[in-house]
């Protein structure tokens, strides 16, 4: 599994433009679906066909990065944010661009904290004209994927947010044998707000959505006050700034993985948001609920997961497509 | 098409309040609709021209009605009216400005003059609280005559032409979008033109609230493609750096690729652009990520939407003097001609 993760890590994809991971998405979910569509928005979504409820499963596509905007006389290029980038993380690092040309970005003065509008990539042009042979406006960048095998189970890099969601997705899509009506849900632009899943649960219009995402973890110096562990087990979402999960599916949730000796958390979130909080709004309404990845320094370039917490939350993703 | 500009411009037109824009639209396409062509008005107040090629790509052609303006919010003893923003208004725009409220009456925006303000107050700079409406009602039971609290009123500004190809005037952000939306019906009409789209022409209400009309509008419609006509903020005046512009006013309609509120669908951006090469028609990409629109709500609604904005620069945007230039109000009507002539884009 951990070179499924690695692959989808390296298919750099930012909100606004996920073709190439949802390529790859596809040729890995094909032949496990009975039907696989994309709508509108670009979303991917992959059917399991069954008499049963009507089940949402949902991990975001898209990454976080920069949009080019403008390049100057000597070649040097601006790019804004999307989504909700770490600017103290990117700088002085490493970027590939959607068509692979390597740059750095940089901060104007190395002094302050630094901001959007003072940081421009660095791809080595002289002139503008050089620099437009390789990057148009509109093209996007993303800091350089990384992955590496720490201590324990532990694996650093990027964007493991929400790639892992993604894969185990994929992977309990390959192991589920159930009888409900199951949506494997790959959407678009949710770090620039949740703005993919929506529409797919409104043409969907499931009795239950899940979201499989990364969470923060309490077990670091400075983190905010909170009862989730990085190697702990996959967390059982009940709240967030952004949803209140229904309760009966949280209780039901935890059932579930108890009965399955699954190992879990409870997750009580003080910032940050997922696809679930659009998901519930949808058409009528959704009852939501989430499984979420512990995931240390969140956004940056050394995002940290414990292979652990994955393998849990696969196991849990079965359980609740099967018992639901 | 600039007579109907000016027209619109000056209608008077407060999100909330769209009544007299829509009715003005009304009237001008009413005997120029294509055959088999439908208007209506949904219940936030939306005017909706479907002109029906049926099963065909639905295109939702989107530009709002509704501009900022202001609500009475209270009366003084004094006759004076404390009011507040709908939309966002920079309380610097504002001081002694003329205002206009929907029955006619006039007013002016009152300040402390500067040589009565305390240091603090000098430094703080406008703040709307600090502001009221002068009526030229000396008491409350004067006022009351005249308004009420929850009466809208907007600048009072004329349309003046000048320069070499400069407009100036309230609203222009968006009833420049509506006066080429006009046009592109009358066109269809006229030339008999077939489009390869089920086309929607939706003008709507409350844009400067939080594009609560094309909610509604485009939950209707369910549009596969949208593209919304809007006039940009752009910064070239202000000394601003280069990449802090946005765009160029008098360099051709803009073509962005984002905004704040949505990532635009790229094959369809693309297409606008090529089909701007084709027919030669100027235009520039934005140089800076800013602003919102319609076009958040459209492309999120219902089962989701491909959406593009094709957006004309404004200086001042959302004071009494918008100024747009009409080669680039041409350009945009151009570029909306062409997507609409145009066969439904395809993946590169």
């Amino acid at each position: 599994m951990t070179e499924l993760i690695k692959r989808l890590m390296f298919t750099p994809s930012v909100s606004g433009r996920e073709d190439k991971i949802r390529e790859v998405i596809k040729n890995e979910a094909s032949p496990y679906a009975d039907e696989i569509t994309t709508d509108p928005m670009g979303n991917l979504i992959v059917r399991k066909k069954g008499n049963g409820k009507k089940i949402m499963l949902c991990a975001h596509m898209d990454e976080i990065g920069f949009f080019v905007t403008f390049i100057d006389d000597s070649g040097n290029i601006r790019v804004s944010p999307v989504g909700g980038v770490n600017a103290i993380s990117a700088s002085y690092g490493e970027v590939v661009s959607e068509n692979g040309t390597y740059g750095v970005i940089v901060p104007e003065s190395s002094n302050d904290v630094p901001k959007w509008e003072s940081v421009y990539i660095d791809i080595g042009a002289k002139t503008k004209k050089q620099a437009e042979k390789k990057v148009q406006i509109g093209d996007f960048f993303v800091p350089v994927p990384k992955f590496r095998k720490l201590q324990n189970q532990r694996y650093v890099g990027r964007p493991f947010d929400d790639r892992v969601g993604c894969a185990i997705l994929l992977e309990a899509l390959k192991e589920v044998k159930s009888d409900n009506d199951l949506y494997f849900v790959f959407s678009v632009q949710e770090e620039v707000g949740g703005r993919g899943s929506r529409p797919a649960a409104f043409g969907i219009a499931p009795d239950i959505g899940i979201v499989l995402d990364v969470t923060a973890t309490g077990d670091k110096p400075g983190s905010k006050p909170m009862d989730v562990k990085l190697g702990g087990g996959c967390a059982i979402k009940i709240k967030d700034p952004s949803t209140i999960c229904s309760p009966d599916l949280v209780s039901k949730m935890r059932e579930i993985a108890t009965e399955e000796g699954i190992k879990f958390q409870n997750e009580m979130l003080l910032f940050g948001g997922t696809d679930a909080a659009s998901m519930q709004v949808a058409g009528k309404g959704v009852k939501v609920g989430a499984i979420s990845i512990p995931s240390a320094y969140i956004h940056s370039s050394c995002e940290m997961i414990d292979m652990v917490d994955i393998k849990e939350a696969v196991k849990l993703t079965v359980a609740l497509s099967n018992k639901l | 098409m600039r007579e109907l500009l000016k027209k619109l411009s000056l209608a008077f037109g407060p999100s909330g309040c769209e009544d007299k824009v829509r009715e003005i639209i009304e009237n001008e396409i009413k005997d120029k609709l294509p055959k088999g062509a439908t208007m209506t008005t949904d219940n936030t107040g939306n005017l909706i021209v479907h002109i029906p090629n049926e099963g065909k790509t639905k295109l939702m052609v989107n530009a709002h009605m509704d501009e900022v303006g202001f609500m009475v919010t209270g009366i003084l003893e004094n006759g004076m009216l404390k009011f507040g923003c709908v939309g966002g208004i920079d309380p610097v725009v504002l001081g002694s400005k003329r205002v206009i409220f929907e029955s006619g009456v006039k007013g002016n925006v009152a300040v402390k003059p500067v040589h009565l303000l305390t240091k603090e107050e000098y430094k703080a700079g406008p703040r709307v609280k600090n502001m009221s409406i002068d009526i030229g009602a000396t008491t409350k039971e004067e006022a009351e005559k005249i308004t009420f609290v929850g009466d809208y009123f907007t600048f009072d500004s004329d349309y003046i032409e000048y320069g070499e190809g400069f407009v100036k005037c309230k609203a222009l952000d968006d009833r420049l979008g509506c006066a080429i939306m006009c046009q592109v019906i009358k066109d269809i009409y006229e030339e008999n033109i077939k489009s390869d789209y089920d086309l929607y022409f939706a003008f709507t209400c409350r844009e400067e609230v939080g594009y609560s009309g094309a909610f509604g509008a485009s939950m209707k419609i369910k549009p596969d493609y949208a593209l919304v006509i809007e006039s940009k903020a752009v910064g070239d005046i202000y000394g601003s750096p280069d990449e802090k512009k946005v765009s160029i006013l008098g360099d051709g309609v803009i073509i962005s690729f984002a905004d704040r509120g949505a990532i635009y669908d790229r094959d369809f951006v693309r297409h606008i652009m090529s089909l701007c090469d084709k027919e030669k028609i100027k235009y520039q990409t934005n140089k800076y990520i800013s602003g919102g629109n319609d076009s958040a709500n459209i492309q999120k609604n219902a089962s989701g939407a491909k959406v593009s904005v094709l957006s004309c620069a404004s200086r001042y945007i959302h004071s009494q003097s918008d100024v747009i230039h009409l080669e680039d109000f041409e350009n945009t009507y151009q570029t909306v001609l062409a997507v609409i002539k145009s066969a439904v884009p395809t993946k590169e």
